[in-house]
């Protein structure tokens, strides 16, 4: 298996390393012809023939929704509310809660859905509509109960900000088949930042060519996209032709490395005059805006963006992550104080968009291609935290995934009986990375960029592929 | 389900962890192959090679040379011919001051005929204040300087930029390298009442700091802490992956996770300090401002104290107590350092996994085991200026890896790879060295030299390796055989980083403001930027914008918000050491340099600057564009194609923003 090589200072030294071990050498050639024009040029997967997806889409509901009111059903927690944990279930660090916490039942509701009777609770009557899709892992865990240090590991499988986040790693190992997009996009909250900051969506070590694209709410999502005021599209395309003439009339012709630099400069015309397209929702049919909930009040936004992540990953885009959650702790999932009213209201927000998007995607068949993942960097105690609210809870709780050669309609793992802690087949967060890997084609090992003296990889200890879902 | 035996057991394991602290692990034991590992032997002398071809004679005058040329002859090459002088001085004036020089410096210098001119040139630059901030940023890259904590809050570190202006202005003074680290290391031991030393122990608190509302961790915080300061120490002095035995035994090197944690017992009493620079009337002045908001704070932390107060009131007491801190003035001057506290010294085990509450066996100091005859025993107690005793074995000029590590260094930011292309790795997974002979020369002739980098920087520079030009007539045969250039056949062309490229920008357009030191400037940016962080109202722009324009080192190293264009080129992202930047090319550098707020304001500031200094000369003006970013004449091609376009009746500041990314500009040849 070919090793990933780094994208160098040096054209030659990639261009003679990067596709060693490749079966076809004349398509080696040709690719990494349009590697040194261009690095995120497509490449081929370590295990094409188990390269299910060509892009992913992450959902990702931060500040931490809790498995309990969502996907797993725990219905000894209301028999045991108001008690204190008992001593078998073990003990659980959090970040608020004291030791003498009490449990808490949940006020949901849940009910069996489609044909594979998977339980989901009222809070999620949409997803429940395509549960059949779905593939829910009730056994996930993290290593750290506060958000920050949570995030980075949900991320980029590191406790600590300063390592690749995935859809870097994704760029990396696969490129774009969008000449005119980013590879990978984040489609922040406009509500505000996050615990884990920028720090957590961006490149790490990897050169800056992997770093993510923000798109950012408004019809102008993107940084340095329209001309400074003043100047005309014409305009600048003849300052480019300039450009080009100038650039050119020195060099040494062959010089691969100055050439990607001209190459560039196209690109950017080519993001600058075509992307906007990209982002123009207004054209797409009503039934589709409405599918989203676009035009509604509470599912506005979100529907906005889902549908954007779904006519990015249409165009190309690799890897696209869209943001629930952002501002204080009770604008995202993080119900420290009411549980009952901070779920309802981002059920509000997201359960129609999620669901629309799976439909969406299913209906143009580009489900199967495309991986859909959700989850938070944890989920939350079954103690209360005051009278109403759940704190952090990393030690067992729920995400799915759906699409892109996932069995859908299946629960994998449990937590116990209180959801306290994953005891049947626990998938750590280096296990969901090693899975989105996997059904990209990716090997975790192969995909590895050397730095400070070590063979990195987006999975710091070994993780094993989901082998129920896959 | 927990049982009662269970439960007997748990004790039983407990009672055992207990005693296992008590033991003192065993020192680390090293086979004679790990002994053998070429970075851990003592440095030789090697000798000089020598040549008898008048042409070698003529071009290997110096052992830089001959080294090089001996490599080059066994491989069949031959050095690239000398670059032109123009060629010479933009690269000497980039690698020493990160900055193009102005085309009167280039004129005088392919003007004069003294036969030392080259030599004045390399002793100019290197006197030049530039000089500290150009080489001032490799090392702050190396020792990841920032100013905010990192992680969710990313609170601002009052006074740390002084760490910053410390590295500039001690390398502006040629201080030697062996005093630099030990300052870094023990500055406060050294000479606790000087600010300077105190401010250089700094050093120990510049990795990201994790602070977090709620139950505190105190013991894992404090690991993460004594974490940071002892990965430091391998990474950037002694160049080998120290930070993969926390865990367990290295993986591939001859460091046990015993090692690590005797590495970590010198600092097992460092403690951070914050000691205030304030005169008494500013601090009674901030006392009396900071009144209400230290009475809210503290009446609010007496009420959280209360443990039988319901969470969701605690919570929200923890919110008023965040929000009735944001109310105090901003913090007075500060140095930002360590002390030790020898009443809070923290137990040193072996962790297992890394993990605070998993204690193993019990460690004393000791430097690492491998550079050591076996069986050195480890303190049995902690002296009393521990640091300083890591710092002076680590500068011992018999350690075989500081001055080979920092001569590589040198060399890598002089050439753009290093002999060993792995600066921060000299163990089994870095790079064996390309010229293991030269290398040990140059680190012989830092530590004789008394560890003074100028003296090191004159001696490359004035070498013919050094002076070789890109193009080589032989470029198609060596590019088959060495195409990364690890032999030296010819100038290795790199792109401007993303600092040089910033300031080059303000540079040419006449827009820098060269004023040096001071707390560091905060510059506008997209407000989408700032509201994602946790806190806006952390990016406090600074008001004048005159500062705005000041070289990049001077700019706010903030952890969550890094420049869109130093981000974009590839500057390190501030959490862990950087070692060697990467360099790439793609679209968004592009958007940056012809979209971008920096590159937009340069190009209108370029253009008027062209059009006073040309005085509707059209020619004048195309070569004065070309002389100021490029330093060379525009040829005739260049000539005609900039002429036609001056015809059309275009802005003349889309004309500047085309000069301004053409590729002569960015890259050094």
């Amino acid at each position: 298996m070919s090793e990933h090589i780094r994208w160098t200072r040096n054209r030659r030294e990639f261009v003679t390393d990067a596709f060693c071990g490749f079966g076809s050498l004349a398509l080696a050639q040709m690719l990494a012809q349009a590697a040194a024009k261009n690095p995120l040029a497509p490449k081929t997967p370590h295990m094409p023939d188990k390269a299910k997806a060509k892009s992913v889409i992450f959902l990702f509901q931060a500040g931490g929704p809790s498995h309990i009111e969502t996907f797993d059903p725990k219905p000894l927690l209301n028999q045991l509310d108001g008690q204190v944990r008992p001593k078998e279930f073990g003990e659980a660090k959090y970040q608020f809660v004291a030791k003498d916490a009490r449990l808490l039942g949940t006020k949901r509701t849940f009910q069996r859905y489609g044909k594979s009777g998977i339980e989901v609770s009222d809070l999620f009557p949409h997803q429940a509509q395509v549960i059949d899709e779905l593939a829910v892992i009730r056994s996930c865990h993290g290593d750290m109960v506060v958000h920050s240090a949570a995030q980075y590991q949900l991320m980029s499988g590191r406790i600590l900000p300063g390592f690749p986040n995935m859809g870097s790693w994704v760029a990396y190992g696969l490129g774009t088949e969008s000449e005119s997009l980013p590879a990978y996009c984040v489609l922040p909250d406009p509500k505000g930042a996050l615990e884990g900051g920028q720090p957590m969506y961006t490149q790490g070590f990897l050169p800056a060519v992997y770093q993510p694209t923000m798109l950012r709410a408004g019809s102008r999502p993107v940084l340095n996209l329209d001309l400074p005021s003043g100047i005309t599209t014409p305009q600048r395309r003849r300052t480019l032709d300039l450009l080009r003439s100038l650039n050119e009339a020195e060099m040494t012709p062959g010089d691969a490395e100055l050439e990607a630099r001209i190459s560039a400069y196209d690109l950017a015309f080519k993001m600058q005059t075509e992307a906007p397209a990209a982002f123009d929702i207004s054209k797409e049919p009503d039934a589709i805006r409405e599918l989203y909930g676009i035009g509604k009040k509470e599912t506005d936004d979100y529907g906005r963006r889902c549908l954007l992540a779904r006519r990015l990953v249409e165009r190309g885009v690799r890897f696209v992550t869209v943001v629930a959650g952002g501002g204080p702790g009770d604008m995202q999932w993080d119900a420290h104080a009411n549980i009952e009213e901070n779920h309802l209201r981002m059920a509000m927000h997201t359960d129609q968009p999620v669901a629309a998007l799976i439909k969406d995607l299913k209906q143009r068949g580009l489900l199967d291609s495309t991986l859909v993942v959700w989850g938070g960097e944890f989920g939350r105690s079954p103690e209360s935290q005051g009278a109403k609210g759940r704190d952090h809870h990393n030690l067992g709780f729920s995400m799915w995934m759906a699409g892109g050669g996932v069995k859908g309609g299946q629960v994998v793992g449990a937590t116990d009986a209180i959801g306290l802690r994953a005891v049947e087949k626990p998938y750590h967060f280096r296990d969901i990375h090693t899975t989105i890997l996997n059904q990209l084609g990716l090997q975790q090992d192969a995909l590895s960029f050397l730095h400070l003296g070590r063979r990195e990889r987006l999975t710091e200890v070994h993780g094993q592929v989901i082998s129920e879902i896959v | 389900m927990r049982s009662p035996r269970l439960a007997a057991l748990l004790t039983a394991t407990l009672v055992f962890q207990l005693a296992a602290e008590e033991t003192i692990a065993p020192l680390g034991t090293y086979t004679a192959i790990e002994r053998r590992h070429w970075a851990f032997q003592k440095r030789t002398t090697p000798e000089v090679p020598t040549f008898t071809e008048a042409v070698d004679l003529a071009w290997a005058k110096v052992p830089v040379d001959a080294f090089v040329l001996s490599r080059l002859k066994k491989a069949g090459l031959r050095p690239a011919p000398e670059a032109d002088r123009r060629t010479l001085i933009r690269r000497a004036s980039f690698s020493l001051l990160g900055l193009p020089p102005t085309p009167e410096a280039v004129a005088a210098f392919v003007e004069d005929k003294a036969p030392d001119a080259w030599e004045k040139v390399v002793d100019r630059l290197l006197a030049s204040p530039s000089y500290g901030e150009r080489w001032g940023q490799h090392w702050l890259d190396v020792v990841r300087y920032a100013e905010t904590d990192g992680f969710e809050y990313d609170t601002h570190r009052n006074g740390a930029w002084r760490f910053r202006d410390y590295v500039i202005q001690s390398l502006n003074a040629d201080k030697p390298y062996d005093k630099f680290v030990l300052e870094q290391l023990a500055g406060d031991e050294i000479a606790p009442e000087a600010e300077a030393m105190r401010v250089a122990a700094g050093l120990q608190r510049m990795g990201p700091l994790r602070k977090n509302a709620g139950n505190q961790e105190v013991a894992s915080s404090r690991n993460e802490v004594l974490t940071e300061m002892t990965n430091v120490v391998g990474a950037a002095f002694l160049g080998v992956t120290l930070g993969c035995a926390r865990c367990h035994d290295h993986k591939f090197d001859p460091f046990r996770q015993s090692d690590y944690y005797r590495i970590q017992s010198y600092f097992s009493a460092t403690h951070e300090k914050d000691i205030t620079l304030a005169t008494a009337a500013e601090q009674e002045a901030w006392q009396e401002k900071a009144k209400g908001a230290e009475a809210e704070i503290k009446a609010l932390k007496a009420e959280l104290k209360d443990k039988t107060k319901a969470e969701e009131v605690k919570a929200a007491l923890e919110r008023r107590l965040e929000a009735a801190t944001d109310k105090l003035p901003p913090p007075l001057s500060a140095l930002y350092s360590v002390a030790n506290d020898f009443s809070k010294v923290s137990p040193m085990n072996l962790l297992e996994r890394g993990e605070h509450d998993r204690r193993k066996d019990k460690v004393g100091a000791r430097p690492l085991g491998i550079l050591l005859p076996e069986g050195t025993p480890e303190r049995a107690t902690l002296p009393e200026n521990p640091r300083t005793k890591l710092g002076e074995w680590v500068i011992d000029p018999e350690n075989p890896l500081t001055a080979r590590v920092m001569a590589n260094r040198i060399w890598s930011w002089q050439f753009g790879r290093g002999l060993v292309t792995t600066p921060n790795d000299f163990g089994k997974m870095g790079l064996r060295p390309s010229h293991p002979e030269l290398l040990d020369y140059l680190a012989n002739q830092f530590v004789a030299g008394g560890w003074r980098m100028k003296p090191m920087h004159r001696m490359l520079l004035l070498s013919n390796t050094w002076k070789q030009g890109f193009d080589s007539p032989m470029a198609k045969e060596a590019e088959a055989q060495d195409p990364e250039n690890k032999l030296l056949w010819h100038w290795g062309r790199r792109r401007l980083e993303a600092e040089e490229l910033r300031d080059s920008l303000l540079q040419v357009a006449g827009q820098l403001n060269p004023k040096a030191g001071g707390p560091s400037v905060i510059v506008p940016v997209d407000p989408e930027l700032v509201k994602f962080l946790y806190k806006p109202s952390q990016w406090a722009i600074t008001p004048d914008p005159a500062e705005h324009n000041r070289r990049s080192v001077y700019l706010m190293a903030k952890r969550n918000l890094r420049l869109p264009m130093m981000e974009t080129f590839d500057a390190p992202d501030l959490q862990i050491s950087c070692a060697r930047r990467e360099s790439s090319t793609h679209a968004p550098q592009a958007l940056e340099l012809t979209n971008g707020d920096l590159a937009s304001r340069m190009a209108t500031a370029f253009a008027a600057r062209l059009e006073a200094e040309a005085k509707g000369d059209r020619n004048k003006m195309i070569e004065r564009a070309w002389l100021l970013t490029t330093s060379r004449l525009p040829s005739a091609k260049e000539r005609a194609i900039a002429g036609q376009y001056l015809t059309e009746g275009q802005p003349l500041r889309e004309f500047a923003l085309a000069v301004l990314n053409l590729n002569a500009f960015l890259y050094v040849d």
